[in-house]
């Protein structure tokens, strides 16, 4: 497709060179923005050249919006967001719905049954569920399988996928230039008139998923280490949910979620490639127009309250031994995280502090490494260091360790050559991220749902401005006993 | 000002389509008439360089962003490792920056790389090794110098060998925890049996391996004809010949012959070969060899397998096994390559242990389905297209084009690949297909390998009560220990 070159809307990257020490380059990225009038925001970030067009499509919802007892259903209904709408994915829908509803009764009292009741009547579920199965079976012959996956990929889609994380939901597609309209067809449609086929076999999909997870090397513990950290806030349960809440969300939790939370005020579309901004716009009305704008979304309720407490946990299993050290910190936006992320930066890395001195000198570990991260309602600073098993080292000796090299920054914060080191390597980083269409539509939409897409720039300019008595200042105030969860995992049995 | 404009953009809208809005906007994805849309794929002769002493480049400008990517795609692997010095590579990726050069210390180079903000990073893989570096381009000289210093001058010095050592022993102890790297490495060892593609290292071979050896392995592989450059970026093109070639034209060839290394492989007897684990899941793969990409039915080996498992959701035993019945989050089926040897074909699932015997019939079942009876129209368009009409999405990325083109070269493949690419998509026909399916698929022969417990997978469900033997004799495999190569208990 063609592109008009001089509009106002393109990647401008000036620079400036400075006379004194390294880089900068000042980094500017421009956005298209439209809003429809039911909410919707529509960005775009033209790419003239290869003729793709990356399609995605964020919601303001994750694991954070749920509460004990549907824990797990904002990635379920990711799943079931495939399952077909009152046009796609069926081919005679009163039959199928009418079948469906039958199901649906069928799997309530049986839900009843087993999960209400103390000792529910096991020969009544068993009948029941026989006669579930018989439905599920009639029903195939109106159900066209995996149908909107099908269509995209037969239409040359490619990054076909969702994912779901405590905070967003995204969907996603990259398809060939002229095709845009495709997306727009179908994730309309899939806002508006989706329709829950297969509910009961997805579950099982999704608790399927779980056992991966749970298969993997130290997953039970990182889930408790997560559960124990935040007590108070969502972000206390993973994404994927607890078992029993899998095992038990019904139908009817579903569609109140999809109903709250899937509506175009609470919603990004995002496109990056080549296309023309004016088209998009025209396809985004014509299309995402004729969805009603949903109720507000009020944001969550429950912060973390004040640890005023020095946690520690311990547990053994499978995989490497590892210790970890938690921090509460402030979420994204909050003028003490710019310093908090660069002291992340100086700290990581193979030719971070904490690699030096651990790894390099002391040769007590294999691997250490810190991370800043400020999410939306809360933030988290952690250590997780590799201990050298070969040497005798236990996780447990590194904490001494690892508060010495803290107590070293609250007194004598970053020398001037790390600072920089730490605002270069971001700076390129950010650039660097701007070169995939991909990445770049992702970080772009998952921005504009916290604090804008401009929030992107303006944390790079705050971090710019962070000086070592910044770091003293949030060393000394987040890296106190009270405010730390110290886990330590040992290789052993167990899981 | 901006609220009225589109207020009466609103109004006016209304009244050009009044009631008639929703009657014009399809609402099914077959009613979309799309524009047609023609794409030619790049040519890689118009990015192909040689520079000095024969080092040969796929370059391509690229202003859009101040950034320039650099790899070094150099010929050698871990194929090249005997036996008893498992690990070198291993220790070769992490050492070649590392270890420093004859001028620079190696915490001089990653501090100065870390500085620039830029990245460099070497890995080495079964026959080929690459040096990947991105960095700003107004550092691209000072980024060119450290490249070049860590190919050509490498000096592997102690402490980094000494801490690479330490990595790779902590990860070996761990090696036989995660099921999933079980079960590759495992499944590769039965199809291929003994041989370079499947030596393990061990503590033993790890503390084996010293300075020398590193040197003698970079000296022995690493020259200008040994490699091919690819750059994309915001550079001039003739200007980084030239900046190259300052390099290049001190840089020495070398004779260098390849060992020939056997292609015989093992039959290995069909079954069941089952690894115990005490997890709530088995972890499955069923196959056996493959084929070499360069076999003129790749193409249509492709599409058939696409629909039978490796299409994601549109393919059969995806279908079939995650969306019908619910039983696992990650199935399919997959041809793998490997340069210059047969890849592997599998079909996998990992399932909770009481459906693990029923989930390996139902894959079983399509295996036999794919060869008896052809596949239909709606299949066989919808693979097709998705080849056809994804293709451009190859030359996304500028670097990921000109290192595509360069492994292309460096493999000996035709420099033709993409340009014919389309046209060999669209002469698979139905009957091709199943043709492909029998000569590539073979029941009789299947390794179903399963990591698990025992007992649970054994007993099987309702729908397909134990035990496993049904399936094929059971083989019952001990792991190694991944320190000592001893066998487990």
């Amino acid at each position: 497709m063609n592109f008009k070159k001089g509009l106002e809307f393109f990647l401008v990257l000036a620079f400036l060179l400075t006379v004194a020490r390294p880089i900068t380059a000042q980094v500017k990225l421009e956005v298209k923005e439209h809003v429809l009038s039911n909410g919707l925001k529509i960005l775009m970030i033209p790419k003239p050249g290869v003729p793709r067009v990356v399609c995605h499509i964020y919601y303001k919802v994750g694991s954070i919006n749920e509460r004990p007892g549907i824990t797990g259903i904002a990635h379920i209904h990711e799943h079931m967001m495939f399952k077909g709408t009152k046009i796609m994915g069926v081919t005679d829908f009163e039959a199928d719905d009418a079948l469906n509803k039958k199901i649906d009764e069928l799997m309530e009292k049986i839900y009843r049954e087993k999960y209400w009741k103390k000792n529910g009547d096991q020969q009544k579920i068993a009948e029941w569920q026989k006669q579930a199965e018989e439905l599920m079976k009639e029903e195939k012959k109106y159900i066209i399988k995996d149908h909107l996956w099908e269509t995209y990929m037969k239409n040359g889609g490619t990054g076909l996928n969702a994912s779901t994380s405590d905070e967003v939901t995204g969907y996603y597609v990259t398809l060939p230039a002229n095709k845009v309209e495709l997306q727009m067809m179908l994730e309309a449609d899939r806002m508006m008139n989706s329709y829950f086929r297969e509910f009961y076999s997805e579950k099982d999909v999704v608790m399927e998923e779980r056992r991966l997870s749970e298969n993997r090397p130290g997953y039970f513990f990182s889930e408790q280490v997560r559960a124990t950290f935040y007590t108070a806030s969502p972000y206390h349960w993973d994404v994927i949910g607890w078992m029993d809440d899998l095992k038990k969300i019904t139908k009817k939790d579903l569609i109140e979620f999809h109903n709250k939370y899937y509506v175009p005020n609470n919603a990004v579309a995002v496109y990056v490639g080549d296309f023309k901004p004016e088209e998009i716009i025209r396809l985004a009305e014509k299309y995402f127009g004729q969805i009603p704008r949903g109720e507000d979304v009020e944001p969550i309720r429950t912060s973390e309250p004040p640890q005023y407490s020095h946690k520690r946990m311990y547990g053994e299993g499978p995989g490497m031994p590892n210790l970890q050290m938690w921090f509460h910190i402030p979420p994204e936006g909050d003028p003490d995280v710019p310093a908090l992320n660069i002291l992340a930066t100086v700290l990581s890395g193979e030719t971070g502090r904490l690699n030096r001195i651990l790894v390099q000198q002391k040769d007590v570990a294999i691997r250490a490494m810190a991370m800043s991260r400020p999410q939306w309602y809360v933030g988290a600073f952690t250590f997780n260091v590799i201990p050298k098993l070969q040497k005798g080292i236990k996780p447990e000796d590194l904490e001494k360790d690892v508060w010495e090299e803290l107590e070293k920054i609250k007194k004598e914060g970053l020398t001037e050559e790390e600072l920089q080191k730490a605002k270069n390597k971001t700076e390129a980083t950010f650039i660097r991220s701007l070169e995939s269409p991909m990445f770049l539509a992702m970080r772009v939409g998952r921005a504009e749902l916290n604090r804008g897409w401009r929030s992107l720039l303006e944390d790079l300019e705050a971090m710019k401005k962070v000086t070592s008595d910044d770091v003293k200042r949030v060393a000394a105030k987040y890296f106190v006993r009270d405010n730390c969860l110290v886990a330590i995992y040992s290789r052993g049995q167990g899981r | 000002m901006k609220k009225t404009s589109i207020w009466i953009l609103g109004i006016l809208l209304i009244m050009l389509l009044g009631g008639t809005v929703k009657a014009q906007t399809p609402t099914r994805p077959e009613d979309l008439k799309f524009p047609p849309l023609k794409f030619e794929p790049p040519n890689p002769a118009s990015f192909r360089v040689v520079m000095a002493n024969g080092l040969r480049g796929y370059v391509r400008e690229e202003r859009s962003l101040p950034i320039v990517n650099i790899t070094a795609i150099i010929n050698t692997g871990s194929l090249y490792v005997p036996k008893e010095k498992a690990g070198l590579t291993d220790i070769l990726s992490e050492c070649l920056i590392k270890g420093g050069t004859k001028t620079r210390t190696g915490q001089v180079i990653e501090d100065r790389i870390d500085f620039l903000g830029g990245s460099l990073n070497f890995s080495v893989g079964e026959r080929t090794a690459s040096l990947t570096m991105s960095v700003l381009s107004k550092d691209l000289d000072e980024g060119l110098d450290l490249f070049f210093d860590v190919l050509m001058n490498p000096e592997f010095r102690d402490e980094a060998i000494k801490l690479a050592k330490g990595r790779l022993i902590e990860q070996l102890r761990s090696a036989n925890d995660n099921p999933s790297q079980v079960l590759a490495r495992e499944f590769e060892k039965v199809l291929y049996g003994e041989h370079p593609l499947t030596y393990e290292p061990t503590k033993a071979t790890v503390e084996s391996i010293t300075q020398a050896d590193l040197k003698s392995f970079h000296s022995k592989y690493f020259f200008p004809k040994n490699i091919i450059i690819a750059a994309a970026g915001d550079f001039s093109r003739d200007q980084l010949k030239s900046k190259i070639n300052k390099y290049a034209s001190k840089w020495a060839n070398k004779n260098l012959s390849f060992p020939a290394i056997s292609k015989n492989f093992p039959q290995p007897e069909p079954g069941v070969y089952f690894i115990q684990k005490k997890i709530n899941q088995g972890y499955v793969s069923i196959g056996h060899l493959g084929i070499e990409d360069t076999n003129p039915d790749y193409f249509a080996v492709q599409v058939m397998n696409f629909i039978l498992g490796g299409g994601s959701f549109t393919s059969r035993i995806t279908s079939k096994v995650r969306s019908d019945e619910g039983l696992a989050y990650n199935t399919g089926s997959r041809f793998t390559y490997r340069w210059g040897f047969p890849g592997t074909f599998a079909g996998y699932v990992q399932t909770k242990s009481e459906t693990v015997g029923y989930a390996i019939s139902l894959i079983l079942k399509e295996f036999e389905r794919i060869r008896q009876e052809p596949v239909s129209e709606a299949e066989m368009e919808t693979a097709i297209n998705y080849y056809l009409e994804s293709f451009a999405d190859f030359f996304q990325s500028p670097i990921g084009t000109m290192v595509n083109f360069a492994s292309l070269e460096l493999q000996g493949k035709p420099m033709n690949y993409y340009a014919t690419y389309r046209d060999k998509i669209k002469a698979v026909t139905r009957e091709k297909v199943m043709e492909v399916a029998k000569k590539y698929i073979h029941p009789d022969k299947m390794v179903i390998m399963i990591v698990g417990d025992w007992e649970p997978c054994n007993k099987g469900s309702d729908k397909f009560p134990g035990p496993l033997d049904r399936l094929g004799k059971v083989h019952r495999l001990k792991l190694m220990n991944p320190l000592t190569g001893q066998l487990e208990d």
